[in-house]
This record gives structure tokens, C-alpha cells and sequence, in this order.
């Protein structure tokens, strides 16, 4: 009965990527995994379309971020920083070339960097964007980065997935301008892409002559499957061999597949965190008695147990203690009812006689919740939230809208309280908080009704330039501070990334260093 | 039985000859419905018939007093949850058992009639509303409104009606007012049309002519011999077409453009029921059941009323119809 149903349901759901996907590679050399949707072109120096982990699969940067959160060599083997924190020379790796035979050089990199910084606006949510002077060959594998002030996260900047990634020189437009396309996704790093089928998959090939070592399995096969239930399905159908990521199955899949035998179901450490952002700016949440309220009336350890079946640990501050100069020891807000009740009684907000919300001035206590609709897991912490505020006399208007309306909404500031995750590793906290200065994310439409905004974003682009570590721990403490005590963001829980895989067939799997790169490479097929 | 109804029904109607006539006529430029081959079937089991009406009968009481007294028969608060509780079997406390967050599945489903009937009806309210004005007004007035109504409804009637819909929704938003609306927006064009072929062939007939030379004015005609017949038919129009707008409603629902949470609808309890497939398939197959049983239950009357009052099958034996 359960094959049938097995059957079945495959047929149902990955009607698209059965027997079509007649693909040229061996079955026993090659892992089989699935992502949303196809990789994209794969433009090392633009962002989606292109996924992140095929861009890191394809291209390397010059430094890497390593797995204890510092960095290290990537195309650079080693580089020097001059006393005033401005000029940085990278020697390059002189044993590298493109995978499709040119030859990896300063001026490759030169060229790199000259389409990156042409198409500024479009990076400009990265704070080193501001802070380049120029740059130079200073021999064919020394190049120099000169900056206009110091900017200590340089380095990490640079590590990023996109775009300072290296293409090869051949595979650039005849006008130079790879912000409009690509001729090919070539880069020096340990895959090639060899073939994509739109809607279908994307195979990819090992490069043999990778700098970093030959990658254990020949090839990697991504096939495209976009929803979370048919990808535990084709797992157990042993369509696909491989799960890796935040998102990629839901949590009652993870858990049935952990107690399957012969399957081995990991966890990783924190990789982000799952929040809310409240709108300091409209609506009910401009007060902070609110947004405090808020944060003592959801609890998040009956989330953690009932909605990720306890697979991610509940989270108390918005960045998790493991990031860089964010183990602040920051005071919880608990679940107390009692004190979120007092709270708003103080700040006028009462429960009229026979009703169930609160009303302040004939306002009612109602704030508009935004989220993918589709995103099931998202829509569960919605619901579930909605119940425990409405226990306080706080109504939550659920708004579950398709992607675009939501990215709309977020960027726009048209939400009360918005569900915002953080971006995870490589990004934090640096690249977070330094895009907290743009209107592009819920971030900075958030904290934009604080009064004390322009304090913060001060206090942000001073801690960009601190060439001094504890004058950087003193900064970063004060904006975090600020911004728990002002309860702008209600984190629930940290993100977690699963990895499911069976043991009798693949070897050495384990997590990347940052959170957008996959270890295929690591990977042995028995 | 059925025939003789049909004929009472005909001649109630007065000379409705060739008004029923081109009711059939522009019926058949609508969409052909699956349950047209269907008919031929149930045409000669007539107690098989009675049966089904019987037994839809049955369903549809079931639903509306489902619908009316949820708030009294349902065991459970629809949207209480205990997630300590989630996915518990069927059991003596939880007759259907639980969803994922803790609540009761029955209670949900008894609260679901409400929005699933409730927003039925209102649909068909509505669009029979849009419809009879529009088309009335087309085939009474005639000339150049009547062209311009019919490219309108042309335009509407271009579009896939679902794909329409989904285009409404993402212009107007989420939610189930914007779900009727779109839903309404994209329909009433087709009972526009038949209403307008219906009052034209009314309109020309020879006891209106006959009210005319009386020295009736327009309005009066028009509400006595003209607007009563066609609300008749188009009743039973939008009967017909009661299980297709369910079918609508659960879909767009299920697609999560509906009812926002935590209000309870079938539709969405299938696609959360979606996440436990595999382990937990009740939680979409019973919503399912519902759905399937109502769009049945209000397609076997539909049916027959429409065999009933379908004049070229209860005349298939004499002359035909046109």
C-alpha cells in the first residue's frame, strides 16, 4: 500500500523530471540534487536568476571565508594590508587557469573588477562598493585595491558568493559590460556547468585540473524540483540522492526522514536567524510599548517544539552569539503574558468590555503580518503567532501574498510586522547591518520611525571604517544594543540548515563554510 | 414526470417556443460542460435519477445546516490550536483527529461550509445580478449599446476564466472579497450573453408586441413580461453553474489567494494538508470528500433541471426545436 501510494504520489509530483531527463552521466559517479528552480545563467557578477551555490560552484573569489568565520587564500594565496588600512595587495595563485584554458592573472582580475564597479548602483548594497579608490596590475600576479577610507570588512566583502567572482576573460561581452550577459559561464572554481534543461535540471562536471584538489564525484546533477513535499518524496524514491539547505524539505519530512534507517539526517549550527521586523514607522507598532509587547507575547519555545519539531534553536537576540562581535549577552525578552498585558494597559491600550481585541482612542490593535503565502513553513509561525498575540488582545491581520507583492511590500515599508530572515554567514553581521543604511530591505524600513535612526546609521558607517577591532566591538555592541532595547525585530528562532543523505552511498558529506556553498566536492559515492 | 414538467414549465412561459429555443441556442455557445455527455446516461434511469436527487438532496440539507448552526454543533473552536496536540489520530475527543497546528478537523470542516457555501452564494447572487442587468439592457435597448456590451463581454469571454481570475486577484490582492470579485469579473459575461439572446427573442414576440400596441410603457413591459420568465431561467442557470464556482472558490483557495488564515476553508485545509501528504494523506483527502460531494451534489440538479426544461430533448421525439 505505502509503495503504491509512493508511486503514486512521485507520479503526481515530479511528472516533469522522470524519464525525460535523459541525461549523458554515470549514475555511480555523480550526486544527484535538487534545487527550486534551474541555476540560472550563472553571471557571476549579477544576482537572481543566478543561484548562489551554482555561482559558487563555478566561480572562486580571491579570498575565502573559512569554516571558524575568519578568512583565508582563495585566488589570492596570501595578501598584505598597509599600516592606514587602505591600500591591499593580493599575490595571486600563478598554478590557476580558467576551465576553458585561459590563464588566471592580474589582469583577468583587473577586468573583473572594472565591469563590477561600471555597474556600481546595482552593488551598492555592499558597503566596499563606496569605498573603492581604484585598482591596479601591479604585476601579472600581484594586484592592488586601493581604498578612499578604511573599511575593515574589505576582506569578507570580497568573499561574498557575488559578484566579486572571477570570469573568465574570454567569456566577457565585446563590450566589456557583463551587467547585460555573459558569453559563458566559465570560472576557475571546482565545477564547469555542462548542460541545463530549463524546468529540468543542470548537470554539472567536475574540473579536473581545480587548483583546490580534484573534486571526488565526476559530476553533480541539480534537478530542478520547486516544491519542498515532492523533494522529500523524490528522496525517499531515491530520485535524488542529496538534501542540503534552509528550506529545501519541511519540517515533518526532516523528522520522518531522521528516523528512517539507513539515512543519515544532520542539523547544522546556526546559519541565520528567523525573524520578524516591526515597522517602527506605521501603525501600532510606531510605539515601543507595542513592539515590546509583542516580543513578551510570542513564545517562541512552543514554535521551536510544535511548528520545527525542535530541529532550531529558539533565538533571543537577531543575530545569533556565534557571529562575529555579536555575543552581546543581550537580555532576553521572555514569554510573559502578564507583563505584555501591563505594558499595554500603561501605553492606553485596553480591552473594551465585551470585546476580545484592545483599543486605544477608538483605534483598534490590529498590525498586518506579511509573508510568501506559499511558504508553508512561514505561513505556520504566521498562524501560530496570530493565536498567542490574540491571547494579549492583539489582533494580527494575516497577509500571505505571492513572492513579488511581499518583496514590493518589504521594500516599500507597507507591512506592520513583516517576516525577514536574516541572509546567514557569509553576510553577517557586517553586510546586514551595513545594508540596514538602504532603503532596500525591510531592514531600514523598519528602524525608520526610531528616533534615534540617524544616531544608528552614523554609528554604522563609523564601525565600517574602525581599523581598531575593540573600537569595532564597542560600535557594533551599541547598534545592536539600540536596536534590541527599540524591540525593532522579533527573532524566533535560528535558521538551521538539514542535510539528508544515505550513508551506504555517500561518503564525507558535511556543511560548507558559509552559508551559499555546498561541499560537493568533499563528497565520496560508494 | 420530468416531461411533463418540462411542458408545464414551457407553457407557464407563455409562447416561450422560441425564447427556450435560443436559450438553447446560446447555451450551446458556452463552454461545453463535461456533464453534457453525462445527460444521455441519466436521461432513462429515471428512478436512478430520483435517487441521485435524493441523495444530493440529503447533501445539501446536510451542508446548510452544517453551515447555519457550525456554531453550535461544532465540537471544537475552528481556529484553536494545541500544538502539543498536532496530528493526532482520529480519536473519541477529536472524532476526525487533528491538523498540524493542534486544531480540530471537524470543527474546521463545519466552520468551512460557512465560507465555502457562504462565498457560493454570494457569488452567484452577484453575478446573476451583473449578468441579468447587463444583458437585459443589451437585448432591450438594442442598436449600439448593445454592440458595444457585446465586445465587452466578448473581451471578457476571450480570456480562460481561471488564468483571468488569477490575473484579478494579483492585481486586487489576496483575500476572499477579491476572490469573489475576480471571480464575478470573470463570469458574468457569459450570463450577460444569454440573458441579452433570451430578452431579444422575448422582446420580438408577439404578445409583447401586443402589450406595446396596449399603450404598456417600456418599464412596465419589460419588469411583467419580460424580466420575470428570464429570472426563472436564469435561476436555473446559475444552479447549473453552483459546483463549477465551488470548484473556483477551493481552487484559488488552495493556491492560498483566498480566505487568510486562520479562518477556515476546504480549499486551504488541502494545501496545508499538503506539507503531511506522506504521513498524515486524511488531512487533504477528507476536505476532498467535501469538496467532491458538494460540487456533486450541486451538479445532479443541475442536470436535471436542465434535462427537464431542455426542450431538445423533451421534444426530440416530435418536430426538434429549431
Amino acid at each position: 500500500m505505502k509503495q503504491l501510494l509512493c508511486v503514486l504520489l512521485s507520479a503526481m509530483f515530479l511528472g516533469v523530471c522522470g524519464p525525460a531527463a535523459a541525461v549523458d552521466y554515470s549514475p555511480h559517479d555523480t550526486v544527484v540534487y535538487s534545487h527550486m528552480t534551474n541555476v540560472g545563467p550563472l553571471n557571476p557578477h549579477m544576482y537572481s536568476p543566478s543561484q548562489m551555490f551554482a555561482q559558487e560552484m563555478v566561480y572562486d573569489p580571491l579570498v575565502k571565508l573559512q569554516e571558524d568565520g575568519g578568512i583565508g587564500p582563495g585566488l589570492a594565496e596570501r595578501w598584505s594590508i598597509s599600516e592606514d588600512g587602505l591600500t591591499y595587495v593580493f599575490f595571486l595563485r600563478k598554478d590557476v587557469t580558467f576551465t576553458d584554458g585561459q590563464a588566471f592573472n592580474a589582469d583577468a582580475v583587473v577586468k573583473n573588477f572594472r565591469t563590477i564597479m561600471n555597474n556600481e548602483s546595482r552593488h551598492n548594497w555592499m558597503g566596499i562598493i563606496d569605498k573603492i579608490d581604484r585598482f591596479e596590475a601591479v604585476s601579472p600576479f600581484e594586484f592592488k585595491l586601493v581604498l578612499k577610507s578604511p573599511y575593515y570588512p574589505c576582506l569578507e566583502d570580497l568573499s561574498l558568493p557575488r559578484p566579486f567572482r572571477m570570469l573568465s576573460p574570454a567569456s566577457f561581452p565585446e563590450d566589456g559590460d557583463t551587467s547585460k550577459g555573459i558569453k559563458a559561464p566559465v570560472g576557475t572554481g571546482p565545477w564547469k556547468l555542462v548542460k541545463t534543461e530549463l524546468g529540468e535540471y543542470d548537470l554539472f562536471e567536475r574540473n579536473e585540473n581545480y587548483w583546490g584538489g580534484k573534486p571526488n564525484p565526476a559530476n553533480v546533477l541539480v534537478k530542478v524540483i520547486p516544491d519542498p513535499v515532492s523533494r522529500a518524496i523524490a528522496f525517499e524514491s531515491k530520485e535524488i540522492d542529496f538534501i542540503y539547505g534552509e528550506g529545501q524539505i519541511n519540517f515533518d519530512a526532516f523528522d520522518r526522514l531522521r528516523k528512517t534507517p539507513g539515512v543519515e539526517a544532520k542539523i547544522s549550527g546556526p546559519m541565520g536567524t528567523m525573524a520578524v521586523a516591526l515597522n517602527s514607522a506605521v501603525g501600532p507598532t510606531k510605539e515601543l510599548a507595542v513592539r515590546q509587547a509583542l516580543q513578551y507575547v510570542t513564545d517562541k519555545g512552543s514554535i521551536v517544539r510544535g511548528i520545527t519539531l525542535n530541529t532550531h534553536p529558539q533565538a533571543d537576540t537577531y543575530f545569533s552569539p556565534i557571529v562575529p562581535y555579536c555575543d552581546l549577552k543581550l537580555e532576553p525578552y521572555p514569554f510573559d503574558l502578564n507583563r505584555a498585558a501591563d505594558i499595554l494597559d500603561k501605553a492606553g491600550w485596553k480591552i473594551p468590555q465585551g470585546k476580545k481585541f484592545r483599543e486605544k482612542d477608538g483605534q483598534p490593535l490590529a498590525i498586518d503580518f506579511c509573508f510568501v503565502g506559499n511558504n508553508a513553513a512561514h505561513k505556520s509561525i504566521a498562524e501560530v503567532m496570530q493565536a498567542q498575540a490574540a491571547a494579549a488582545g492583539i489582533k494580527l491581520n494575516l497577509l500571505g501574498e505571492e513572492a513579488d507583492s511581499f518583496y514590493s511590500r518589504q521594500k516599500g515599508g507597507d507591512f506592520g510586522m513583516i517576516l525577514s530572515p536574516t541572509w546567514g554567514p557569509p553576510f553577517e553581521p557586517h553586510a546586514m547591518v551595513s545594508s540596514m543604511l538602504l532603503p532596500s530591505h525591510a531592514d531600514y524600513m523598519a528602524q525608520i520611525g526610531l528616533p534615534m535612526k540617524a544616531e544608528i546609521d552614523a554609528k554604522i558607517h563609523e564601525v565600517m571604517s574602525a581599523v581598531d577591532k575593540k573600537e569595532r566591538e564597542r560600535l557594533y555592541r551599541e547598534i545592536l544594543t539600540t536596536l534590541h532595547e527599540q524591540a525593532v525585530y522579533l527573532p524566533i528562532f535560528y535558521s538551521v540548515f538539514f542535510e539528508v543523505y544515505r550513508p551506504d552511498h555517500l561518503k564525507n558529506v558535511g556543511f560548507g563554510a558559509g552559508g551559499t556553498d555546498i561541499p560537493f566536492e568533499k563528497i565520496t559515492i560508494e | 414526470m420530468a416531461d411533463m414538467n418540462a411542458h408545464g414549465d414551457g407553457h407557464a412561459h407563455g409562447h416561450s417556443h422560441d425564447g427556450a429555443c435560443c436559450h438553447n441556442h446560446a447555451k450551446n455557445t458556452r463552454k461545453s460542460r463535461p456533464s453534457d455527455t453525462d445527460k444521455k446516461t441519466f436521461r432513462p434511469a429515471v428512478s436512478g435519477q430520483k435517487a441521485a436527487l435524493g441523495l444530493s438532496a440529503f447533501v445539501l440539507t446536510a451542508l446548510l445546516i452544517m453551515a447555519v448552526f457550525a456554531p453550535w454543533i461544532s465540537p471544537y473552536d475552528p481556529v484553536e490550536q494545541s500544538l502539543e496536540n498536532r496530528l493526532a489520530p482520529a480519536s473519541a475527543e477529536h472524532i476526525l483527529g487533528t491538523d498540524h497546528l493542534g486544531r480540530d478537523i471537524l470543527s474546521r470542516l463545519i466552520w468551512g461550509s460557512r465560507i465555502s457555501l457562504g462565498s457560493v452564494g454570494l457569488i452567484a447572487v452577484l453575478i446573476m445580478a451583473v449578468g441579468f442587468t447587463v444583458g437585459s439592457l443589451s437585448g432591450y435597448i438594442g442598436g449600439k449599446t448593445d454592440a458595444v456590451i457585446m465586445r465587452v463581454c466578448e473581451a471578457f469571454m476571450t480570456f480562460p476564466t481561471f488564468i483571468l481570475a488569477l490575473f484579478l486577484i494579483g492585481m486586487f490582492g489576496t483575500g476572499m472579497t477579491n476572490v469573489v470579485l475576480a471571480i464575478v469579473i470573470t463570469h458574468w459575461a457569459w450570463y450577460a450573453r444569454i440573458i441579452r439572446s433570451m430578452v431579444l427573442n422575448l422582446r420580438n414576440s408577439d404578445y409583447i408586441l401586443a402589450a406595446r400596441v396596449a399603450g404598456g410603457s417600456h418599464i412596465s413591459i419589460f419588469l411583467r413580461h419580460i424580466a420575470l420568465p428570464v429570472l426563472s431561467q436564469l435561476t436555473i442557470l446559475a444552479t447549473l453553474d453552483l459546483g463549477h464556482m465551488m470548484l473556483h472558490v477551493s481552487g484559488l483557495s488552495f493556491l492560498g489567494l483566498g480566505i487568510q488564515p486562520p479562518t477556515p476553508e476546504w480549499g486551504c485545509m488541502i494545501n496545508d494538508a499538503r506539507q503531511q501528504i506522506w504521513s498524515n494523506p486524511e488531512l487533504a483527502i477528507i476536505p476532498g470528500v467535501m469538496i467532491f460531494l458538494t460540487v456533486l451534489a450541486f451538479n445532479i440538479p443541475g442536470d436535471a433541471l436542465r434535462d427537464m426544461l431542455d426542450p431538445s430533448l423533451s421534444d426530440a421525439g416530435k418536430d426538434g426545436c429549431c
